[in-house]
């Protein structure tokens, strides 16, 4: 043992540590930047999650730039209204209005979907996705290794038994992490809709009709049926695919029973469907709520 | 050899014949994380440059001043540069945030991202203490601080001549008809391993 060296070596590295402290210390005193008052007020306001809905890297950065005046006070998106009028009340800013929206799944598919290969990389959608665009045969299903589960700052994304992830409308603030984290978010496999919107279509595929009932059992065949059976006239089959018009749609559910795909699901588990939640498409997620309702 | 075309060795020799990302493999995960499109390429790039050569600096600074002295420097000079970048890097980031707010956002999350970048580490290391990229420039067993710089400039504009050139090339391939089984990760793989054989074609230039 060479006394001496470790003695050298202690000294060395101690020396060097205490030097970059002191630097470090005196320049987060000497360089330390005025912080506006309103913008620890807004923090505090704000949810504090840090989940960079708002485009911003953290609540922090957001409230800078809301005292700076770059955004509006309701730029919060996960924190909603009630946020949005306590930030608006500190910057004494009129309090605007916030779009609530709530994040759907667009896809049915999970074990119903034809694989083409056995993945067995990392378990996750996004490095799936990069393998020849995933193990599904559809280009717009699920992957099912749970991106979505893991990026949701709330909590609201579980998966279920059939490998899809399944939304709890109370926790989910809308925030779109989720739609932004999925490999196929801008595919609409997840997508921000109103908060009201009863009725959600599981299928997003865009390519021909026959080719999708290759890939998928679950997947929407373009037959029409919902778009004749609507009273409102509230869902359209649009380039082959039926698509929700949320402006009239009333959710009372003509769609979801004629559909013979299985594919038009209301969000959520509505009360007097019972029958859509035994069918296997299922319901969103089961909440106190919900559960309270049906018993 | 004169001063001058030591220096231009130097800088070729860091930026082409030897770079870091294409032929001697290091600093990969950027090289694929930040690819994806020019502009965020450009933004590590520019970080690269700036943090690379600070980090030689102080490096080299306390290998001579410090390390080699005390005869410790063999064993101990990867926690100790890994010590000063990262504390150099948090410097640099306050100060910036004071005197000037538009680099500080124009290098954004680069700047703490590339803390403990491996390149970074590798490049500080090898202008401090030559040795492992076995450079073939007779400017003896280390470098003169003015050596070490213009070498830590090469590396890191290197660096990032690779990252946008590759983050140029995938932006194009994301239009290209790629066949199902190559999309994604796999034909960027093989467009990395294409452009790394172009840049071993530098090697033996000037006799390095």
């Amino acid at each position: 043992m060479d006394l001496v060296l470790i003695a050298k070596a202690v000294g060395a590295l101690s020396l060097i540590g205490l030097i970059t402290s002191a630097v470090l210390s005196t320049a987060a005193k000497k360089f330390h930047v005025e912080v506006d008052p309103r913008v620890g007020a807004v923090v505090g306001a704000l949810p504090g999650s840090n989940c960079g809905a708002c485009g911003r890297p953290s609540c922090f950065a957001v409230a800078e730039g809301i005292v700076a005046g770059d955004v509006p006070p309701n730029a919060c998106v996960a924190g909603g209204q009630s946020v949005a009028d306590a930030v608006a009340a500190i910057m004494g800013a009129a309090a605007c209005e916030m779009a609530s929206v709530i994040c759907a799944r667009g896809c049915g598919g999970g074990d119903k979907a034809v694989r083409v290969y056995d993945y067995a990389g990392v378990p996750s959608c996004a490095a799936a996705n990069r393998l020849a665009g995933g193990p599904l045969a559809c280009a717009w299903g699920c992957i099912g290794f749970a991106d979505c589960e893991r990026a949701c700052p709330f909590d609201a994304i579980s998966m279920d038994a059939r490998g899809l992830p399944v939304i709890d409308p109370v926790k989910c603030t809308g925030c779109g992490i989720c739609v932004r984290e999925c490999p196929r978010g801008h595919l609409t496999l997840l997508e921000l809709v109103p908060e009201a919107a009863p009725i959600v279509m599981r299928c997003n595929a865009r390519d021909k009709v026959k080719a999708r009932r290759a890939n998928c059992t679950a997947c929407c065949i373009a037959c029409k049926k919902c778009e004749r059976e609507c009273p409102h006239d509230a869902i359209h089959v649009i380039d082959m695919l039926a698509v929700v018009d949320y402006e009239k749609c009333t959710g009372c559910g003509a769609c979801v029973e004629v559909c013979p795909q299985k594919c038009i699901d209301f969000y959520g588990h509505r009360p007097g469907v019972d029958a859509v939640a035994a069918d296997g498409v299922g319901p969103d997620v089961e909440t106190p709520a919900n559960v309270a309702q049906e018993a | 050899m004169s001063t001058i075309s030591q220096f231009a060795l130097l800088f070729i020799g860091g930026a082409l014949i030897n770079n870091i990302l294409l032929t001697r493999f290091i600093g990969l995960c950027p090289f694929f994380g930040v690819s994806g499109n020019m502009e965020t390429s450009m933004g590590m790039s520019l970080a690269v440059v700036f943090v690379m050569m600070m980090a030689s600096t102080a490096t080299w600074v306390v290998w001579e001043f410090v390390l080699a002295p005390l005869g410790v420097g063999e064993f101990l000079y990867i926690p100790a540069f890994i010590l000063i970048i990262a504390s150099l890097v948090q410097f640099v980031e306050m100060y910036l945030r004071k005197a000037s707010p538009v680099l500080y956002r124009a290098m954004g999350i680069f700047l703490p991202l590339i803390t403990t970048n491996c390149a970074v580490l590798a490049t500080a290391t090898e202008a401090a203490k030559p040795g492992f990229f076995k450079l073939n420039i007779p400017v003896g067993a280390s470098l003169s601080l003015g050596q070490a710089l213009i070498y830590t400039l090469g590396v890191s504009i290197g660096f990032g001549f690779a990252l946008i050139t590759f983050a140029a090339l995938r932006e194009r391939l994301e239009l290209a008809a790629v066949p199902r089984a190559f999309k994604g990760s796999p034909i960027a793989f093989i467009t990395a391993g294409l452009l790394s054989l172009a840049y071993v074609g530098f090697s033996g230039w000037f006799g390095l």
